[in-house]
């Protein structure tokens, strides 16, 4: 019988400090049962590195600069980890958001609910078929 | 209205309940009689001058910046052009927040973000580019250096332009920021010198000004990112007093200078402006009884002119919203009627596009247009203090005040502002607010227009995020690179030597910082210095 | 080969991957843990394992952090394991010590695994064993663990270690807690961290007249730290080493080891049959009028011969 704790990683890819946003989505994930390992403000290496050794199951992207930092902290977590899910976070404009979906990145702007962002992370995380039989 | 179903009684932000309609009766009576005062009577509440906006009007004041230092410089002119009446230099934070250059490694691993916010300043060349034909002896300038750490470099480079420039020190009038509740509360950043550390610096920037600088305000003790980071109205005064005590404390300590001399510096404040208007209109007003209680009781000062707080407000960018943007220009136009009903002597106001990156041209323009309107055709500014008299108003004033106070004790009762920013209690205070906050939004208790009720907008009016440059990096890169290959290297290694020294000592910074900037150090050099001499603050909260 | 022991085989070959998802079952599923147990050697080899605990406030994660330049000079690798509390109502956690170690994530040669405590009572004492084994399979030759060490589960983990270092703030001498908390009679090493501030003298004074009076053997060292700026790091470090290098001359770290690894069966015992028992319950139905003899008949049957 497997553990029903599901481990999700949070990452910054920027350096702005703003912690409003990752404390509360962190908080709620929490609440709703997630391990969340707070990485903070971490490049694409730490996040893949990370990613790996804790053995994680979601990683939680909060985007807050250029679309192109966050992109490539997409593309280098998706070339390390492919069946890994990402969600996203923070102060994305429209033409931002986009640029994430094309990566199958779902997005949560500013006004999202938690109760969307728990759903998001309840789902992405759930075991599919083939990944319950496999060690 | 449709929060009204679930929750019949009302309270105001701070937590006081509200009543359907207030009489004489609700002043509290302590607060009743200075209700016959006149704007300049003790204890201030009513503002200091009579003829108050008649006489001088709020500053418009927004902040601005992006990109190369001549970006900004361009940004900054359309705003003098288009009617600001000072101006912000606002520095990139990836390298300004942490003094890195742009080729520390943190850097370079996002160097699209460089200058997205800000512009790359890591010299006084570049801060030269950003003033170039700036009326820095007629306008009130901001040098930038919101962050505690950064703030010794900005100031340096600032004044080591207007000096360049043929300016006396003596007559600049402007100010610096050197934020506590920015660097340590709201905007945790990455590094930073400890608290102590930038207590030091901060009172070092204080007594160099006193001396050297009697029209600056030094450092400009704000509640807005206490605020924004979930601290209520009484808290943030509260807050901000607390973080006044520590710098005049030392002061005192120090037996430097004049007590008072620190006193009348440090009465530039800042405060966010939220939309709960008359709540924020009566906490400008408390602000100003609680700062004169504060010098008279704690520190015997009673001369009406040191007492003057000049207060600078900037509207609360965590309300505007994400979704229908435009909405956010009636949310700016509300915030600032708070704020010059509660008689602020400078305002800025947020960018409609806020939530979605830094103001493009037009959103600036607006933010200048919603406080031109506020100027010339409401008449708001043709009577000081407006509210006064108000039942509510009053009611409100006293009781934030006295609410202020007992989180001012609270606050000290930690250990003082210090400890409790470093132990983390003020962070878990604003962070359960938020956490409040965001339950009532997501259970329907609280509404925001346009996203948690009339989210469809049926004449959609796009509008996108503002990308200002995409050369910054590169730009910064080589200028950073050629500053080093031709400036006077001895005289740059000596300076910075010296102001190693100094850090390690106990002399004053800001000499050796003047130094070290006409010498051409470079802003990575000085913050490596820093680690090197303060080691990294231990952030109580994780990032 | 079943998928574990290839598992456990990719683990031995360095395979970090394999390490990271080894872990997590190991943590995961009580239900592995008597082959996983029976895949992994006994003895931890050349292994050091060295707990922290202390106080909230203590720079615990800071002086870990700290540890590992001059443990990484030592001996080339070192991992951290650290713990923190899960919330009793939802079983979520926020695991918030990685973020102290930043300068460090990115180097290959150091290996930071974020725990949560998960309430269960023994669980995570066995889980942290086998973790510690896990690491030991890996090549890992030396693993600090990371905890709070006020409660039971917690001090039940730090007694997998082979050294226990107390992490105290300046101003201990004011508080009984550490006493309270059995701190000062589960402690190898202290430390008084944060000691340019007031107080740290005397929090020293106080635990080196507490510490005499345990008549232990070796009597624990106390120490000053620094953290932020790694004033005191290196002469603890030293003194950890040498620590470890007498307790194992002297045949006391084989003698621990030896309890530890009781301790562990012991653990290890009940959190399975908890965890067959609680699947034994999620599969059956029965009504409320059951005998709970009955109950206890028909499951025991199940669950020996392999039902369950």
């Amino acid at each position: 019988m497997q553990s029903k704790q599901k481990r999700i990683l949070m990452a910054k890819t920027g350096l702005d400090g703003h912690w409003r946003g990752p404390t509360l989505v962190a908080r709620a994930l929490r609440d709703a049962g997630f391990e969340v390992i707070m990485l903070g403000m971490a490049s694409s290496d730490d996040i893949g590195r990370a990613a790996i050794d804790e053995d994680v199951d979601l990683v939680g992207l909060n985007i807050g600069g250029h679309i192109d930092v966050a992109v490539r902290a997409v593309k280098e977590l998706q070339a390390l980890a492919p069946d890994l899910p990402i969600f996203a976070g923070g102060t994305i404009p429209p033409h931002a958001c986009r640029q994430l979906e094309a990566l199958n990145v779902e997005v949560y702007p500013p006004g999202s609910k938690l109760q969307a962002i728990v759903e998001a992370a309840n789902r992405l995380t759930r075991l599919t078929p083939d990944q319950v039989d496999q060690v | 209205m449709q929060s009204n179903q679930k929750n019949p009684k009302r309270t105001a932000v701070s937590g006081f309940e509200l009543k359907p309609f207030y009489t004489a009766q609700d002043v509290p009576e302590g607060h009743r009689e200075r209700t016959a005062a006149a704007p300049g009577d003790a204890p201030y509440h009513r503002g200091f001058h009579p003829s108050g906006y008649r006489s001088k009007p709020w500053r418009i004041f927004q902040l601005s910046g992006f990109g190369k230092p001549e970006d900004e410089n361009e940004r900054i002119k359309f705003l003098l052009k288009n009617g600001e009446t000072g101006f912000i230099m606002e520095h990139d934070r990836n390298t300004a927040d942490h003094c890195y250059n742009v080729d520390h490694p943190e850097v370079m691993a996002r160097r699209e973000d460089v200058g997205l916010t800000g512009a790359v300043m890591q010299s006084v060349r570049d801060t030269a580019i950003c003033l170039d034909g700036l009326p820095m002896d007629t306008s009130f300038g901001h040098a930038g250096g919101a962050v505690v750490q950064h703030a010794p470099f900005a100031l340096a480079a600032y004044w080591t332009v207007a000096k360049n420039e043929g300016h006396a020190l003596s007559s600049l009038a402007g100010t610096g920021q050197s934020d506590f509740n920015l660097t340590y509360l709201g905007c945790v950043t990455k590094q930073q010198i400890p608290t102590d550390a930038g207590l030091r610096f901060n009172a070092d920037i204080i007594e160099f000004c006193t001396e050297h600088l009697p029209r600056w305000v030094p450092v400009s003790i704000a509640g807005y990112n206490a605020a924004d980071t979930g601290l209520n109205p009484a808290q943030e005064l509260g807050t901000l007093f607390a973080n006044a005590v520590e710098y005049l404390d030392e002061i005192k300590r120090r037996g430097s200078i004049p007590i008072e001399a620190a006193a009348r510096a440090c009465g530039g404040v800042s405060f966010r402006a939220s939309i709960n208007l008359f709540e924020e209109a009566a906490k400008m007003r408390a602000a100003r009884m609680m700062w004169s209680d504060l010098l008279r009781q704690r520190y015997g000062i009673t001369d009406p002119k040191i007492a003057n707080l000049r207060i600078h407000c900037v509207t609360a960018g965590s309300k505007m919203t994400y979704q229908q943007p435009l909405n956010n220009i009636v949310r700016g136009t509300l915030m600032a009627l708070g704020a010059v009903m509660g008689g602020v002597q400078s305002l800025g106001v947020s960018g409609y596009d806020e939530a979605l990156s830094i103001p493009s041209e037009h959103a600036h323009q607006m933010s200048v247009r919603i406080q031109q309107i506020l100027q010339e055709e409401t008449q708001v500014a043709d009577v000081t203090d407006p509210l006064g008299g108000s039942y509510y108003v009053e009611a409100l004033t006293a009781q934030l005040a006295e609410s202020g106070w007992r989180f001012f004790d609270e606050i000290n009762h930690q250990g003082g502002y210090l400890r409790s920013l470093d132990s983390g209690w003020l962070h878990a205070q604003a962070g359960e607010n938020q956490y409040t906050e965001f339950m009532e939004m997501e259970s329907g208790q609280r509404h925001v227009v346009g996203v948690t009720m009339a989210e469809d907008d049926e004449s959609d009016f796009h509008v996108d995020g503002f990308v200002g440059a995409d050369d910054a990096f590169d730009v910064a890169l080589a200028r950073l690179n050629e500053v080093k290959r031709t400036r006077h290297e001895k005289g740059a290694h000596a300076a910075l030597k010296a102001l190693e020294s100094a850090c390690r000592g106990s002399t004053n910074i800001m000499p050796s910082h003047m130094d070290a900037l006409a010498a051409e150090v470079t802003l990575g050099e000085i913050g490596d210095v820093y680690r090197s001499v303060f080691g990294d603050w231990n952030t109580p909260i994780q990032t | 080969m079943s998928a574990l022991a290839e598992l456990v085989d990719r683990v031995r070959r360095s395979d970090r991957r394999a390490l990271a998802r080894l872990l997590s079952l190991a943590e995961r599923d009580p239900l592995i843990a008597p082959e996983l147990d029976s895949l992994l050697p006994i003895e931890l080899g050349e292994t050091r394992v060295i707990g922290f605990t202390g106080p909230p406030g203590a720079g615990k994660s800071t002086l870990v952090n700290a540890l590992l330049e001059p443990a990484m000079a030592s001996f080339g690798k070192a991992a951290v394991l650290a713990v923190d509390p899960s919330s009793p109502f939802t079983g979520g956690a926020i695991l918030g010590d990685r973020i102290r170690m930043s300068e460090r994530t990115r180097d290959p040669n150091v290996f930071i695994r974020s725990f949560a405590s998960r309430g269960e009572q023994g669980g995570l004492a066995a889980s942290t064993a086998l973790a510690v084994r896990i690491m030991a399979l890996a090549g890992w030759p030396v693993v600090l663990v990371e905890t709070l060490g006020i409660g039971q589960v917690e001090l039940e983990i730090l007694n997998q270690a082979d050294c226990v270092v107390v992490v105290l703030p300046p101003g201990w001498g004011d508080t009984i807690q550490a006493n309270k908390a059995g701190l000062t009679e589960s402690g190898d090493v202290f430390v008084v961290n944060k000691s340019d501030r007031d107080g740290a003298d005397q929090a020293c004074r106080d635990l080196i007249d507490s510490l005499s009076l345990l008549q232990r053997v070796p009597l624990p060292q106390v120490f000053k730290t620094q953290a932020t700026n790694g004033v005191g790091v290196e002469a603890l470090w030293a003194h950890l080493v040498q620590w470890h290098d007498e307790e194992r001359n002297s045949g006391r770290c084989a003698s621990r080891r030896l309890d530890q690894r009781s301790a562990f069966l012991n653990h290890a015992l009940h959190a399975h049959i908890r965890a067959r028992v609680d699947r034994y319950l999620g599969a059956h139905e029965f009504s409320a009028d059951t005998r709970l003899g009955v109950l206890l008949d028909k499951s025991l049957a199940e669950l020996s011969n392999g039902q369950s």
